[in-house]
């Protein structure tokens, strides 16, 4: 093993992640979520109209349930949107840096020497926008594992690149 | 004896038999409850029925331990470097493991395999879920020739390690630690109450279970037990039930922990440690020292007094299921053994660096969430629905009491210290764990704030491992990012090998 030299270091020089400028994700992505919500709440409604229609007791509860049919929804698209406007990424030289979280702000952060390899996932709402997903694996299992959902897909196929040459650049 | 291991091998002839007795122990423990109802209860008749039906069993066992036996083979295909293992008489089964993707070779044994005179092979790898090579019945010399076949080219990936051997070559045979049987007893007093109560319970009501399901309650008279009850004052009862409770648990744990862990000898072998351990069946593990990711010391009250302690190292993993498989125990050891183990694994002794404090906020979130919101939900529930579960009022108090007291010490135990190299985190009521990574085995980091929690200037902070997370809640954040931010400048410098 070779022992490497550790003179101290200036901490303050160092460059600083919570710093960076996050790249948004792709305006698309927000109508991509829109229309898989939109599916979710589709499903819901005809669940609910058809319990309306065939559960003859049910019909006492219509207002209740229709009220919270509709809060639901407005919460549903807040939080959507919040989790939207949330997501950023940024590559860097060493590491890629992905913010998410609707109450919370998570910042992951992972070098790009502890990546196992990338993916890239097009998902059939996301194919209809032009969107991709990059997927980074690393060795720490399912918690350390990152998806960076809605990039434009000719821009994810050059991460993609990129990353890979990161990757083969270390071995 | 020079071994072929290129050409397809089979188990020990004897193995036939490893899997006939294997075969009858698992039925015999599955129904054991209808043996005993069937010889209880049982007429001339029936025993004849019961005594075929056995024979019958038996015949069918056997024949299918032999063919088992006979369609298992093993080899290595020097070609393309894998150990092949071939298995199944009607559905074959052929295992293919890259011998550079092999991180354990454990040899082991069981009851039924020492009564033979035969060894248990596993072979371990870290990543796939797929089915891992598992040999039931071979001799030690041919275990260990195997072995060391399968772990050769490991030696030749890691050039600078031959010096190393050499070096330790004079030592070798040494036992490098041997827990004494005092140690053990130690650790078997004073850890691990909490799991013997889970196990007695468990043991309980699995015999209820099985009786009840046999139709044979009766066997239980209930009320001659009523009869003994009544007899005495409930305090009186009650005392000595926990004065039972106690002396089970106390004799439960001693039993196990030697059970599991007598002799326990841990030795240097080619730059990594062999653990064997074990009374009935002994297990041995390698444990290489640049694949471990987590090492975690715990110790209470009574083992500081008693200078005991136990360790416990997580190796990588790449699924959560084999968590319990990349866990490895060293149970007793003193102050001076879990330094020269520390030294060992991490090659110099990991220092207590900056210590890092949580904010008083962690204490007051978990005091609401584990008593107030409880002890709300209770006093409502007692006096809008139903005031009868308010006679437990006492009950009640004890908790909150006790609960206090355990979150008062979680929070003063609770600290994370950053060394140059080195990450402890320190938690833990009674337990008092420290938990050691080295920053280089770190793969990503995750900093998390609440949005209220901005202005106050406090996070969180996840260090994701291959063998794990360790996470320090509510700590100053812009100390964090700046640790952050030099680790990260730390892993991206150098090349080190994190497995």
């Amino acid at each position: 093993m070779t022992e490497f030299s550790n003179e101290k270091i200036d901490t303050t020089q160092l460059p600083r992640y919570e710093a960076v400028p996050l790249t948004a994700l792709h305006p698309n992505y927000w109508k991509e979520l829109l229309v898989a919500r939109g599916l979710l709440v589709l499903g819901l409604a005809i669940a609910l109209v058809s319990a309306l229609i065939f559960i003859e007791e049910f019909i006492d509860y219509r207002w209740i349930a229709a009220t919270g049919f509709i809060v639901f929804v407005v919460l549903l698209l807040l939080i959507t949107n919040i989790t939207y406007k949330k997501k950023a990424y940024a590559f860097r030289t060493h590491d890629v840096i992905f913010r998410s979280g609707i109450i919370a702000t998570n910042t992951m952060v992972i070098p790009y020497n502890r990546v196992q390899h990338v993916a890239l996932h097009e998902g059939w709402i996301a194919r209809f926008f032009g969107l991709a997903k990059i997927e980074i694996f690393t060795a720490g299992g399912m918690s350390s594992d990152l998806e960076i959902p809605g990039i434009a897909k000719e821009e994810a196929e050059n991460i993609k690149q990129l990353l890979m040459g990161k990757i083969q650049k270390q071995l | 004896m020079e071994v072929n291991f290129n050409q397809p091998q089979r188990q020990s002839a004897i193995g036939v038999l490893v899997i006939f007795l294997e075969m009858i122990f698992v039925l015999v423990k599955n129904i054991w409850p209808i043996i005993v109802i069937t010889l209880l209860k049982a007429e001339d008749k029936s025993v004849w029925i019961g005594l075929l039906i056995a024979l019958a069993i038996m015949v069918y066992f056997g024949v299918y331990s032999f063919l088992k036996y006979r369609n298992f083979t093993f080899y290595i295909d020097a070609d393309i470097d894998e150990f092949v293992i071939n298995d199944g008489i009607i559905n074959k089964t052929k295992t293919a493991i890259q011998l550079h993707k092999i991180q354990q070779v454990n040899i082991k044994q069981n009851f039924i395999q020492r009564l033979i005179g035969v060894y248990a092979m596993d072979v371990d790898t870290a990543g796939s879920d797929q089915k891992e090579g598992n040999i039931k019945a071979i001799s030690h010399t041919l275990a260990l020739a195997l072995k060391s076949k399968l772990l050769e080219n490991e030696g030749k990936a890691v050039i600078d390690q031959a010096e190393a051997e050499v070096a330790q070559a004079v030592q070798t045979k040494a036992p490098f630690l041997k827990i004494n049987l005092v140690s053990l007893l130690k650790i078997g007093f004073t850890s691990n109450y909490v799991k013997s109560i889970g196990l007695i319970l468990t043991f309980f009501f699995t015999i209820y279970e099985n009786l009840h399901q046999a139709g044979a309650e009766d066997l239980v008279d209930t009320d001659r037990i009523k009869g003994l009850v009544d007899g005495y004052s409930l305090l009186y009862t009650m005392l000595v039930f926990v004065l039972m409770m106690f002396t089970v648990i106390f004799v439960i744990n001693v039993v196990r922990t030697l059970i599991k862990f007598f002799d326990y000898t841990v030795t240097k072998q080619k730059g990594s440690l062999m653990l064997t351990y074990g009374l009935i069946s002994t297990q041995s593990t390698i444990l290489k020292p640049e694949k471990v990711q987590i090492v975690k010391v715990s110790e209470n009250y009574f083992q500081r007094k008693l200078n005991v302690l136990e360790i416990k190292i997580r190796q990588a993993i790449s699924d959560g299921k084999k968590d319990s498989k990349s866990l490895i125990e060293i149970p007793g050891c003193n102050t001076a053994e879990r330094d020269e183990i520390l030294k060992l694994l991490f090659h110099e002794l990991p220092l207590k660096g900056v210590m890092m404090l949580p904010n008083f906020r962690r204490l007051i979130f978990s005091v609401f969430l584990i008593i107030i919101l409880p002890l709300t939900a209770y006093f409502t529930l007692g006096k809008f629905v139903s005031p009868e579960v308010l006679e437990y009022q006492t009950g009640a108090w004890i908790y909150a009491l006790l609960m206090a007291t355990l979150l008062f010490f979680g929070y003063r135990n609770y600290r994370l210290f950053v060394a140059d190299k080195h990450i402890i985190k320190q938690s833990g009521a009674w337990d008092v764990d420290q938990e050691i990574i080295q920053i280089d085995k770190i793969q990503a980091i995750t900093t998390s704030q609440l949005f209220w929690h901005k202005s106050l200037n406090i996070g969180s902070l996840t260090m994701h491992t291959a063998g794990g997370n360790i996470t320090f809640h509510l700590g100053q954040f812009d100390q964090i990012n700046e640790y952050v931010n030099r680790w990260l400048y730390e892993i991206e410098t150098s090349n080190s090998n994190w497995m």
